[in-house]
């Protein structure tokens, strides 16, 4: 090939990426921008012209107030809050105690434990409802936080384990030794040497796990009943009526649910970006 | 201050495999003791029991005479130097080398003490406040001394902890470790693949192979008095000579044959080859033992040789050479002009030869096992 057709190809290779890259953008984007729309056109103008994306005519901020004080979407994040916060630490607390074992102790049925963890990973949620819901019942727990609190900790065990039990296997045998010639305990070593070492993953699998539990909505439905405990992704299936659904106060409280899960990431994307990539080389 | 005593000591792996078998060594208190062998020869294992990271399968480990086979490693009172330094990536060579210390609850002010101590001996003073990613191979390896002596245990234990420095900065930190040795006047047990550093080091070596100790005793008993073949080759560089000759006995007379050349060996070894008479055994020679015959004879014998390969080291000289059948390296001054395919005469000096049996590969002349015991 001469150098001009060569160069020729290279602009056409890179115009073809340009354009394929942006129309995916475009598409990605489009929900958000139909929401972001949506959530500041009045009623009368969605029912008026129902071409969703286009721009309101008035920007009517007042849907955020709205959505956040009469369709009680403050309330559902506070209670969002309050199940996610305890949640994401009790199942890093946990599983990080279970990876720390499962990382650097020899014992028997290290790998078969390591496997249950993986395939409780694996049972649908679908098997899971009913058996978890009586069970909650039985327990006396169902509609409480404390009882939602409970289970996701404990869905979400089997991917955490996995997750920071494979990180913790790669820091050197020599940071759980030499801590212990320098008289340090087993739980000492677990938080004053692997932990810290563990930082990275700590804060990715953090940012996961908040997102996830946050946006759940299977669990909440299962377990919860009452309207004053109720999340966010419950509280916005709520605001879908029979007759007749504000859709503009439902796009102002989906963005105002997502507003959380968005600040988390972005706080902790540093380390979410080094906890995956983490080990793909030595360094 | 402390006194380690191996009994009958021996590890078994999981799946039978053996790493260590009935070992006997004591170190005595102020005892800078090398452990040294090929890899896979037992020798870290045997240290990483003493440090009570490894399970004791058989026998007993005794420090000052308390018996610790259960004893967690910290409550042996020892520290351990790692081979890949193993400091706390998080934490400031302050925080690396005050670790142990604030386990032990020990006194902040006292922390401070000990730790600013140990860093100036070290001369890492001015990196404190740095962490271990900020040093160079040869710092790190500093800061792992120093948090081994601000401990101020009764034993250190250093698994060969020079093996990743590159090798101007292994001659430094060995003079450094042997000073730190008389400084701290402390008991030291030290393993490595090196000959040359457990020569240097050592007060007492440990020579292990395929998990038995060979030999115990000091550098230069060792090298003179090598209880087998292995020993007698694996102490020394060049190692020694090892070339097989008959010996015959002509009318009493103990003869080597080689059958390029004939020695008459001392007469102290005469009398303990005589039962070999007839039959094949190793003469081992060490390369500074092969003296160039300028005359005509010796009243030992000549070895007539070809040389092969000259190596001019500037103060010596390394030459390889080779009867018909047997190559040998001989170290001469370096004012000789051999080159290759020069015939060479040696006179070895006999006094100074070693014989071992063929088939055990035993010492023929007596030799201690252990040089102390």
């Amino acid at each position: 090939m001469t150098k001009v057709a060569s160069s020729r190809w290279r602009a056409f290779r890179a115009a073809a990426f340009y354009v394929t890259a942006t129309l995916l953008v475009a598409v990605w984007l489009l929900p958000l921008v139909i929401g972001v729309f949506t959530s500041l056109k009045s009623m009368d103008e969605i029912m008026a012209n129902p071409v969703m994306w286009k721009p309101p005519k008035a920007l009517r901020f007042e849907n955020f107030g709205e959505a956040w004080n009469r369709a009680g979407m403050g309330r559902y994040i506070v209670n969002t809050f309050i199940v996610t916060i305890p949640s994401v630490a009790g199942a890093l607390a946990v599983s990080s105690l279970a990876a720390f074992a499962l990382a650097f102790y020899r014992f028997r049925l290290n790998k078969a434990v390591l496997v249950l963890f993986v395939a409780g990973m694996l049972v649908p949620f679908q098997m899971l409802m009913i058996p978890v819901f009586r069970m909650s019942n039985g327990l006396g727990i169902d509609d409480s936080f404390g009882g939602l609190i409970l289970f996701h900790i404990s869905f979400q065990l089997g991917f955490c384990t996995f997750f920071l039990r494979n990180f913790m296997k790669q820091i050197p045998y020599s940071q759980i030794e030499a801590p212990r010639i320098d008289g340090a305990s087993d739980f000492t070593i677990y938080a004053r040497i692997i932990m810290p070492l563990a930082l990275p993953s700590i804060a990715a699998l953090a940012v996961l796990e908040f997102t996830w539990i946050w946006n759940d909505l299977l669990w909440s439905l299962v377990l919860l009943r009452s309207d004053a405990i109720k999340t966010v992704t419950l509280g916005l299936a709520n605001m879908q009526g029979e007759f007749i659904t504000t859709y503009n106060l439902t796009a102002a409280g989906s963005i105002l649910a997502a507003i959380a899960p968005v600040a988390v990431f972005l706080a902790f994307q540093r380390y979410f970006i080094e906890g995956l990539t983490m080990g793909a080389d030595k360094g | 201050m402390a006194k380690v005593e191996l009994k009958n000591i021996g590890k078994v792996y999981e799946g039978n495999v053996r790493a260590v078998d009935n070992a006997n060594i004591t170190i005595n208190d102020k005892e800078f003791v090398v452990f040294v062998g090929p890899s896979g020869c037992g020798k870290s294992t045997t240290l990483r029991m003493i440090a009570g990271l490894e399970d004791i399968t058989e026998g007993e480990l005794l420090i000052d005479g308390k018996l610790v086979n259960d004893v967690p490693p910290k409550d042996r009172d020892i520290a351990m130097v790692f081979q890949n330094y193993a400091l706390y990536p998080h934490m400031t060579v302050y925080d690396n080398m005050a670790f142990g210390l604030k386990i032990r609850k020990v006194p902040k002010a006292e922390i401070d003490k000990r730790v600013r101590e140990a860093a100036r001996i070290l001369d890492i003073e001015k990196l404190l406040d740095r962490r271990p990613k900020q040093l160079s191979g040869g710092q790190r390896q500093r800061v792992a001394v120093g948090r081994a002596i601000v401990r101020n245990p009764k034993v250190f234990l250093f698994d060969e902890p020079l093996s990743n420095l590159d090798a101007k900065l292994r001659v430094q930190m060995r003079a450094e470790i042997i000073e730190l040795h008389d400084r701290l006047d402390a008991t030291m047990i030290y393993v490595t693949h090196d000959q040359i550093e457990a020569m240097t080091m050592g007060t007492k070596i440990v020579v292990m192979r395929d998990g038995k100790v060979q030999q115990i005793g000091s550098p230069l008993y060792m090298y003179n008095h090598p209880i087998n073949k292995f020993v007698a080759g694996f102490i020394g560089s060049p190692p020694m000579n090892f070339l097989t000759v008959k010996v015959l006995d002509e009318g009493g007379e103990i003869i080597l044959d080689e059958g390029s050349f004939r020695l008459k060996p001392a007469a102290d070894h005469a009398a303990l080859l005589k039962p070999y008479a007839g039959r094949e055994v190793s003469f081992g020679i060490r390369p500074e033992d092969l003296v160039v015959a300028e005359g005509g004879s010796a009243p030992g014998g000549l070895i007539k040789a070809k040389v092969t390969v000259v190596e001019p080291l500037g103060a010596e000289i390394q030459l390889y050479a080779t009867t018909p059948t047997q190559p040998m390296v001989a170290k001469i001054p370096p004012h000789h002009l051999y080159k290759s395919g020069d015939e060479i005469a040696f006179a070895p000096v006999m006094d100074k030869a070693r014989y071992f049996d063929r088939e055990t590969e035993l010492s023929i002349l007596p030799v201690k096992f252990d040089e102390q015991a």
